[in-house]
């Protein structure tokens, strides 16, 4: 017997739940839904108010954009850089939209010989690593209780998903790009809950729990150089 | 007006297909040492409705174990809590974070580094496919798919040490 098979016969056996299912099934059901249930009702409705007036004043402002740059929606890119120089530029321009912990300088990045890749991958590229970086600076914060860290990586995350955070449409090929009006640099995600899982973690650590970021921090960092939290 | 809000029309249909991998998640808990996987299981589908539109419903497995795990440190935390407030009285420590049927793949196992033998389980006793493991562990197939192999070779070395030959399963990792 191999190694997998035998680690698949040691598998305890499964023990049948004693509770009564479908009484359990109905007690779940009969709390509320959502956790917005949860809120009291005035609350909700003021939330649901400015939460109105956001999405109103948004949507004005992003038709006036769209409709001045006749660019609405998103589309195939079929740019290609395969300069080196040209490659580095973008990414360049991206590190300065975007910050990285206390200490940390941007690594070195360039696009790999005889590739191409559309123009927005370098932006995207710079924006991964911000957001690993201060994943990885957030778990050393927490774990060190350094609250004044820990709310500096939240604030930078959470200003990463607000602007540089994308998904693309559900079906989107490979080389899709967002709408033209979206500013650089952004990363792109599947429309497969990726993004929500990533914002779910942010959730657990900003209530003290850093295993989701600790996890994409270990998964993720490769050759980063993140300074320990000071 | 303080009104419970209704479930959306379909909510409980859908709420019952993820309720059907009860019995997976609490197995998933007692695998992993809880000691009151029953418990972890019914908290872990109370979450899953407050939050039911962020669970995939095709295969809720991953969503649900990364809650369940969520959970399972919570109680280890409270364990490791209360056993130093008993070292006093010399209670036994808490319980161990896996238990097999046999003991050198335990000993293996517990000699890997969590997330390794995460990556093992996931797949071998939850009978997950990379993909979802890779989703239950929030990486990418593809980091996954690496993971696994150093976790297998890992595993595999550690059985072979603990007495066990040399398998083909050591030379089908060793040749990929």
């Amino acid at each position: 017997m191999n190694a997998m098979d035998r680690l698949r016969a040691s598998r305890p056996a499964s023990v049948p739940i004693e509770a009564d299912r479908e009484a359990l099934f109905d007690r779940i059901v009969a709390t509320p839904p959502s956790g917005a249930g949860a809120r009291p009702a005035r609350r909700r409705r003021k939330l649901v108010l400015v939460a109105a007036v956001g999405i109103a004043v948004t949507l004005t402002a992003g038709t006036a954009v769209a409709v001045s740059t006749n660019l609405f929606g998103w589309h195939t890119d079929d740019t290609f850089i395969k300069d080196p120089r040209v490659w580095r530029k973008l990414y360049r321009d991206a590190t300065h939209e975007l910050r990285l912990p206390p200490g940390m300088a941007w690594p070195y990045r360039t696009l790999a010989p005889h590739t191409i890749t559309n123009r927005s991958e370098p932006g995207g590229m710079a924006v991964a690593i911000s957001q690993t970086a201060w994943e990885c600076y957030w778990t050393e914060a927490l774990r060190a209780n350094d609250a004044q860290a820990a709310g500096q990586a939240q604030a930078a995350l959470t200003d990463l998903v607000r602007h540089h955070m994308v998904v693309a449409p559900a079906g989107s090929p490979e080389n899709v790009a967002p709408p033209a009006g979206t500013r650089p640099p952004f990363m792109i995600y599947a429309s497969d809950g990726g993004l929500g899982y990533v914002k779910h973690n942010y959730a657990l650590a900003a209530a003290g729990d850093p295993s989701g970021v600790a996890q994409s921090c270990r998964a993720n960092r490769g050759d980063l150089q993140v300074p320990p939290v000071r | 007006m303080n009104e419970r809000p209704t479930p959306p029309e379909g909510s409980e249909a859908r709420f019952r297909r993820v309720f059907a991998h009860l019995q997976p998640v609490a197995d998933y808990a007692a695998r992993r040492g809880s000691s009151d996987p029953e418990a972890i299981a019914a908290e872990t589908m109370a979450i899953a409705w407050r939050r039911l539109d962020r669970v995939p419903v095709d295969d809720p497995r991953p969503w649900l174990f990364v809650t369940a795990r969520n959970l399972l440190m919570a109680e280890r935390r409270r364990s490791s809590r209360r056993s130093q407030a008993d070292r006093a009285l010399a209670r036994p420590e808490a319980t161990p974070a896996v238990e097999s049927t046999d003991p050198a793949v335990t000993r293996a196992l517990r000699a890997l580094p969590e997330r390794d033998r995460e990556a093992l389980l996931l797949i071998a006793w939850e009978d997950l496919t990379p993909a979802r493991a890779a989703e239950a562990l929030g990486i990418a197939p593809v980091a996954f798919r690496v993971r696994l192999l150093r976790a297998r070779r890992r595993f595999a070395r550690s059985l072979a040490a603990d007495g066990l030959p040399n398998t083909p399963d050591v030379l089908e990792v060793k040749s990929t």
